[in-house]
């Protein structure tokens, strides 16, 4: 299965014994302790390990870490800084914009000021781009998951 | 003397103040919306009453609900916690009214100190420091352009009965100062009922140091030192520190005389903190009183080896504060981290549910929490889950301490800022204990690192692969969100509906 995780994407193949990420293989062994925590070893190195899931969210405890993991979807808005399209993460009025359509902008870049919840929300470059499309101006109020900046498209191969 | 105490509030504070309680024979009573009725801190005390159904607004922040459930519940006594109404003097009013032991200062105390245009005048007069700002009587855009060009840019505009940085906006030129003054004062209208601001000079790269003060009825006053609240973000607190890393003693003893001194102003009775900011060049500014509680305290008493929320509820009966408490002196060092239900990378509040919970734990750990395993975490309400306070013998030592303890700390189901967290504990600058208010911007940008192969493979195992042990989503186990499952199939996903 291709799982995403804060941007990054991979495709995992279980068996009994062994995992597959992408290309490379690791041995894997492991059940519940019968304690507190299960643990898992890969490649002979054990790890503390704890996960829940949610409905097509999966959230493990390794270590000590905490990551959140999903499905990938095929074509993937949402992974991070290969996003093309930048949308509002939650209903609000879009407060400022610093940027202008043609713009090249870099990575972290501020773009656009949203007002949300009482609380101002930074849109920023995900990575190094041209700023095709600002879709809103000042004062505008926008619909969660509405697009507010186009990119240029992401470098290929990713 | 208190008998049955009312605790006006939800979450880790409810909590934290029905321990206390307990512990002295005192019964505790929580509260409850309808919506929240399954909440962590309903069951942890010794009885609960509704305030019915509604909003936050119709039922935590509702007088009439509030003094109708003390009613029902034959207290004698009302603890308000922080947040919600412990800063209303209306509500501590009603309560006295009623012939209740109010669980703070005055209401004359918690007005003075509500008005931030009032307290600093106030403060100016006692002669504390305070951070240059713009005269209590100019109201009006055309006068507070003016006051801005006298003060100098870059200047903040503030809601004047504001606090936790809610309407708050840095300005640095006049032509954006009507625009800012607006949006301000809609702010300020919306989230605090009155639209009054005003302007204060922005320091760069202050400090931000409290002390927390206590007072009595027999008039003591006392300070029990400082705490470091400079790791912010959004003008909110996230991780704080005692003894402050930034303070040598003779500045310490000079915040602490001027911080008792803004309390013996306004002749302050409990438990307060007095914020104040510190520039780069040592000078010190009154900033604002909480004529409460504080979210971080409990760094404070772990320090001190006492307990405050005790000392509330014995200066509220009437006694005077414990004669040593004047000769107090901290021993070792502790740090607050706070966990946030909040997107890591947005920093927006989060919903949803706590999957797993495990507390950490071990020497100089304690933990404050307001959620548990099963526990809804719901916009409605504050996005603090929990609080993780560890001690140690000197500032390395609660570092590391810190950083074993948040490891242990398991919470899945809902995201949080524990990678934020983290990272304060590991920046140089922190380590360094060379810090300001701006740390957190100069943390490296959002690079997300790559789960290693454990994570990557849990997390297949979980999607139901083989070898597949899942912790049940819940302790109800099958909810609805188990019931879909387009990722079971060895053949690949389809897209869920």
């Amino acid at each position: 299965m291709r799982l995403e995780s804060g941007g990054h994407i991979r495709e995992v193949r279980l068996s009994a014994d062994s995992a597959t990420l992408d290309t490379a293989s690791h041995v894997v062994r492991g059940g519940a302790d019968g304690a507190s925590a299960e643990f898992l070893e890969v490649d002979g190195v054990r790890h503390r390990v704890r996960a829940a899931r949610r409905a097509d969210r999966v959230f493990v405890w390794c270590d000590g870490d905490v990551w959140e993991f999903s499905a990938a979807r095929k074509e993937s808005a949402a992974a991070g800084e290969h996003a093309k399209d930048l949308r509002a993460p939650m209903p609000g009025r879009v407060r400022k914009v610093h940027a202008s359509e043609g713009e090249s902008v870099v990575k972290g870049q501020l773009l656009l000021v949203l007002e949300a919840m009482k609380m101002e929300h930074a849109i920023r470059a995900p990575r190094d781009a041209a700023v095709r499309r600002l879709t809103h101006r000042e004062g505008d109020l926008v619909e969660m998951g509405e697009v507010l900046v186009e990119l240029s498209e992401p470098p290929s191969g990713s | 003397m208190i008998r049955r105490l009312l605790i006006a509030n939800r979450g880790e504070i409810a909590v934290r103040v029905g321990r206390t309680a307990r512990e002295m024979g005192i019964e505790d009573v929580a509260v409850y919306s309808e919506a929240d009725a399954g909440a962590y801190h309903v069951g942890q005390m010794a009885d609960a009453v509704s305030l019915g159904p509604g909003t936050p607004r119709e039922t935590y922040l509702s007088v009439p609900r509030l003094m109708e459930a003390a009613r029902r519940a034959k207290a004698d006594a009302v603890h308000p916690g922080y947040g919600f109404l412990s800063e209303n003097a209306g509500f501590a009013r009603a309560v006295e009214e009623a012939g209740l032991v109010w669980v703070g200062p005055s209401a004359e105390a918690i007005e003075e100190m509500g008005d931030k245009v009032r307290s600093r005048a106030r403060m100016r007069a006692a002669g504390v420091p305070v951070v240059p700002g713009s005269d209590p009587h100019a109201v009006s855009d055309a006068d507070l352009v003016a006051e801005a060009g006298r003060i100098g840019f870059p200047v903040l505009v503030k809601a004047a009965a504001g606090g936790g940085g809610k309407g708050m906006s840095r300005v640095d030129r006049t032509e954006d100062l009507p625009e800012a003054l607006a949006e301000a004062r809609r702010l300020a209208a919306s989230a605090f009922g009155d639209e009054k601001v005003y302007l204060e000079k922005l320091l760069e790269r202050p400090h931000h140091v409290e002390f927390q003060i206590f007072g009595d009825r027999a008039g003591h006053l006392i300070h029990l030192f400082e705490r470091e609240c400079s790791v912010q973000r959004r003008h909110q607190k996230i991780v704080e520190e005692t003894p402050s890393p930034a303070l040598e003693a003779a500045l310490r003893s000079r915040m602490a005389e001027a911080a008792v001194e803004a309390g013996r102003a306004v002749g302050y009775v409990g438990a307060g903190t007095v914020e104040l900011l510190l520039d780069e060049k040592r000078n010190f500014y009154f900033l604002e009183m909480n004529t409460r509680l504080q979210v971080e305290h409990p760094i404070t008493e772990v320090t001190l080896g006492i307990d405050l929320v005790r000392a509330q509820l014995e200066v509220a009966a009437g006694r005077t504060l414990p004669d040593h408490w004047a000769r107090l002196t901290p021993r070792g060092h502790a740090i607050e981290l706070r966990l946030y239900a909040e997107d890591p990378v947005t920093q927006l509040p989060r919903s949803g549910e706590i999957l797993d919970y495990v507390e950490p734990g071990g020497p100089g750990v304690r933990v404050d929490a307001g959620v548990t395993r099963g526990s809804r975490v719901s916009l409605e309400f504050d996005p603090l889950l929990a609080k993780l306070i560890v001690s140690a013998p000197d500032r390395k030592a609660a570092i590391e301490r810190a950083h074993r303890a948040l490891g242990e700390w398991v919470v899945l189901g809902v995201e949080t800022n524990r990678a934020m967290l983290a990272a304060v504990l590991r920046s140089p600058e922190f380590l360094s204990g060379r810090y300001a208010t701006d740390l957190v911007s100069r943390l490296p940008a959002g690079e997300s690192p790559e789960p290693p192969p454990a994570a990557w493979i849990a997390a297949a195992r979980a999607f139901g692969g083989p070898g597949s042990a899942v912790r049940s989503a819940g302790p109800a186990g099958g909810g609805p969100g188990n019931v879909r499952d387009p990722w079971g199939e060895a053949s690949g996903w389809r897209t869920g509906a």
